[in-house]
């Protein structure tokens, strides 16, 4: 028997999840996952279930004759398999292989030990399993309980922490329960406990291999008694349950579009590392909400905000049905009147959802981006607004015109914090708080009161509204927005230093250059010589590093280069600025910038960081996977480098690509346009494109509009730069 | 009881009654599931005593964010303490550190679920009546000030450490 291999080094991620699961683990053999966060060591591995943390560290031991390892101490190799991760272990004569998944049946997470020896007598092998009980959801990241109420089931353990619950089972009963290293034997008790452990005897012979499987799984107590038959059938067969998390990934991943650029290997592996990224993100976690978690590990809750930015994506790879759901839920939690102690405003949507439900508001621009996602929803879908749509999209832009500025049009940013702090003051016997007056995407700055891409998005939901809802009645939303948009033009010029100011308070621009400029480039807000030089301006090596984009240029007396909104580089700011470099025409320095993030994602297989630091390319403080750090950059291949809208009613097509004058080639595969797909097949002298139907598509992008019949093809003369040629 | 009390709790059962109305009694009951977590996780609750020369309480988790805080603040009643008369441990194998060497450098770190004990040197208040401790703490990464306060009546205490 080959020895153990020396453990890998700690902190290499590992995450399997299912809709409503996660496990996170480093990839040695147990779920611990010590990452740093905020400047400190902090244990993120266990399981996660419903958006509930429910462990800490779950962690299973050897041990035979007085003798124990841990299953990192005996790690061998470790793979990841389809739907799973497998380890193999070898101590004191023992072959143990574990496999891991998270499943979809249930939350929860299932954990396989199958156990050999290829001879000498039998022998007893026990098999210890401890964990720390949490049993709260991610959205307080920092805080575990200390008392948990337990009960001792014939098939389970159940573990509560008020309507919090886990389960613990195994195929193999526990001989023996112990907390904090007090043995157990009642059926119910309730007090302190920083670790759980049972302990599980399995006899091993040689060509006799024994399995002892676990499965660990909750998040809402009240959802554990209706999850009971699922988890008898997931014991009996975990191997069925990670194929059914496997086949449904490749059921999706075969349904999305399959991008080539032969001239950009790296740019189409990073592609699809980028989409099984945002794969990994979906979720549908219980009462009957759906959408994509923010990232793992800190973020994993349906953050609305970061679904907004995400949504695009979803809606490019075709996943319609998904992001109708998704639109569905955020707009469920819709608030109708004023509710301080939440932060909720009439019209408001909330910054986080959880099952419970629990929901928090409180932010400046999460109800700004849905107009918009539902606008870009009906034209991807080609299905008439929902019914139950139109009230809540008027609503929401109510909610951002009583937050207008009647004199010049401008949407205020900011203060939110600061009121549910007053409202919620005196209402408890701790007060707590953090003193941030400002929840914009960069909420740990203040960027009050008109921030630059605030007001970009307010008149994206503007034009929405005018776009979904037509300009009836007393709510002339074209006019709104191109009164706002005339303000941007004309009060963020920062002719002195080629820029846009970042935000105007209390009347006065703030002269500080940050990335959240380059919005009003891509939303064609700015005549087209004043977005060329802020794209130029923003490409100076103070914004612009070899590994991103700063969120604060580094010659601003305020930034510091690891704090989160004053100067660290963030992927999204780097795919921001590829955008409006290629909005603008700017080829080379747009695909420098995908360039960037494709050497991220290619580097780091599995990962997409939130941020690094930004005066070197270590990640910092970061989620090792972010929505944020794939989704635009999926967006921006299909809307700028292939520069595709589509209409599906129509259906219509409209293409404007933007390669390099050096690539010969590139593809695109069933893109989804209404219930038709469209293929691109692009060379320098001609566009070829393919139709499924059903009915005529129009093409636009040409010389001159073309339709294709169902089943057709048709050839259109489109050079690289975007132009017809 | 206060009128600004009362105008308080009217508001809250108000607000409460309208989650109610339109996300339905569960979202009530999750969110107090949330809030009391909250409450109760932080502050080890009666841990606030006075000895001859000093004043001691526990947390048993950060205040809402966890990591690398390169300041900290305590006050009391409002007033702030000196730094060199704050001492802490996180972790009860921890040796004992004085807030005044708490800087980017030498960062006080918090992790969750790792009680952490303060001893404030001084004489606070007046025996049998409730004190307001308040603690600021800042990160270098996200910046703005995370603040906690709570009050309690302190118990009577031994001999510090």
């Amino acid at each position: 028997m080959s020895s153990p291999a020396p453990p890998p080094p700690r902190g290499r991620p590992v995450l399997l999840t299912g809709l409503a699961s996660a496990a996170l683990l480093d990839g040695r053999g147990d779920l611990e996952l010590a990452r740093e966060m905020r400047g400190a060591p902090t244990e993120w591995g266990g399981v996660f279930g419903q958006c509930v943390r429910l462990t800490g560290p779950w962690r299973l031991e050897l041990g035979a004759d007085g003798r124990a390892t841990s299953l990192p101490g005996s790690l061998l190799t470790e793979s990841s398999t389809p739907g799973g991760w497998r380890s193999e272990h070898a101590w004191e004569g023992f072959r143990v292989t574990q496999d891991l998944a998270a499943v979809s049946e249930l939350p929860g997470v299932v954990r396989t030990l199958r156990c050999e020896r290829s001879q000498g007598p039998p022998r007893s092998l026990t098999i210890r399993s401890s964990f720390a009980p949490w049993l709260l959801p991610v959205l307080v990241e920092g805080i575990r309980p200390h008392r948990f109420r337990f009960e001792r089931r014939a098939d389970e353990l159940r573990v509560r922490q008020r309507g919090f619950g886990l389960a613990l089972r195994s195929n193999v009963p526990a001989r023996a329960v112990r907390v904090d290293g007090e043995p157990r034997a009642e059926e119910r008790w309730a007090g302190p406990a920083a670790e759980v452990v049972t302990e599980h005897e399995l006899a091993v012979a040689p060509g006799r291999p024994a399995d002892i499987r676990f499965l660990l799984s909750g998040g809402l107590d009240r959802d554990l008694d209706g999850a009971r038959s699922a988890a008898t059938s997931v014991i009996a067969d975990p191997a069925a349950s990670t194929r059914s998390v496997a086949s449904a990934d490749l059921a999706w991943e075969a349904a999305t579009p399959v991008l080539r650029f032969p001239d950009a290997p790296e740019l189409e592996r990073a592609y699809g590392l980028a989409r099984a990224g945002l794969r990994r993100l979906y979720s549908a976690p219980g009462d009957g909400l759906t959408g994509l978690v923010a990232g793992y590990p800190w973020y994993s809750a349906l953050w609305c905000r970061d679904i907004a930015w995400m949504l695009p994506a979803v809606l490019w790879l075709g996943d319609v049905d998904w992001a109708r759901r998704t639109i569905d839920s955020v707009l469920r939690f819709r608030s109708q009147s004023s509710v301080p102690i939440l932060g909720g405003e009439p019209g408001e949507l909330p910054m986080q959802i959880s099952p419970g439900p629990i929901f928090f508001y409180g932010t400046s621009d999460t109800t700004l981006y849905y107009p918009a996602l539902v606008a870009a929803w009906r034209r991807h879908a080609g299905l008439e607004l929902p019914a139950d749509w139109s009230e809540p999209l008027r609503s929401m832009l109510g909610w951002g015109e009583r937050r207008t500025d009647p004199a010049t049009g401008l949407l205020r940013n900011g203060g939110e914090a600061e009121a549910i702090s007053t409202a919620t003051q005196a209402l408890a016997r701790v007060r707590y708080g953090i003193d941030a007056p400002d929840t914009t995407i960069w909420d740990s700055t203040d960027r009050r009161d008109h921030a630059i891409d605030v007001q970009v998005l307010w008149w994206q939901a503007l034009r929405a509204g005018a776009e979904t809802l037509g300009d009836r009645g007393e709510r002339p939303y074209r006019e709104l927005a191109d009164r706002l948009a005339e303000t941007i033009r004309s009060r963020y010029r920062w002719e002195a230093e080629g820029y846009a100011f970042d935000s105007i308070r209390a009347g006065a621009p703030v002269e500080r250059v940050r990335p959240n400029a380059l919005r009003a480039v891509s939303a064609g807000l700015l005549p087209p010589e004043d977005g060329r030089k802020l794209v130029r301006r923003a490409a100076r090596d103070d914004l612009t590093t070899a590994w991103g984009v700063r969120t604060l240029s580094s010659r601003d007396p305020g930034y510091a280069p690891e704090a989160y909104h004053d100067g660290q580089v963030w992927p999204i700011a780097t795919a921001w600025a590829a955008e409006a470099a290629l909005a603008v025409g700017d080829v080379d320095l747009g695909f420098a910038y995908l360039g960037t993030i494709a050497r991220q994602l290619n580097g780091e297989p599995g990962c997409a960081h939130e941020c690094y630091r930004g005066d070197r390319p270590v990640p910092f403080d970061a989620c090792f996977l972010l929505g944020f750090s794939v989704a635009p950059f999926l967006a921006t291949l299909f809307e700028r480098v292939w520069g595709i809208s589509v209409d599906a009613a129509g259906p219509t097509v409209s293409l404007a690509p933007r390669f390099p004058p050096t690539w010969r080639s590139a593809s695109l595969e069933r893109l989804r346009v209404g219930s038709g797909t469209v293929g691109l097949d692009w060379a320098p002298a001609r566009t070829r494109v393919t139709w499924s139907g059903p009915g005529t598509l129009d093409l636009r992008g040409g010389p001159a509009p073309v339709r294709i019949l169902p089943g057709g093809v048709a050839e259109v003369p489109l050079s690289a730069d975007g132009q017809a040629s | 009881m206060g009128a600004r009390h009362l105008g308080n709790l009217l508001s809250l059962v108000r607000q409460g009654l309208t989650v109610d109305v339109e996300f339905g009694t569960r979202s009530i009951e999750a969110l107090v599931w949330v809030a009391e977590s909250v409450e109760e996780g932080v502050y080890a609750s009666g841990s606030l005593a006075r000895s001859a020369d000093a004043l001691r309480f526990a947390l048993d988790n950060p205040p809402l964010r966890v990591g690398a805080f390169s300041t900290l603040r305590v006050y009391v009643d409002g007033r702030p303490v000196a730094a060199d008369l704050v001492t802490f441990r996180p972790g009860v194998d921890a040796a004992w550190r004085s807030a005044a060497s708490v800087s980017a450098d030498r960062t006080f770190d918090l992790a969750p679920g790792t009680r952490t004990e303060f001893e404030l040197k001084g004489s606070y208040g007046s025996s049998g009546n409730p004190l307001t401790v308040r603690l600021e703490l800042r990160t270098a990464s996200v910046p703005p000030l995370v603040w906690f306060e709570f009050t309690e009546t302190p118990a009577t205490a031994g001999p510090g450490p």
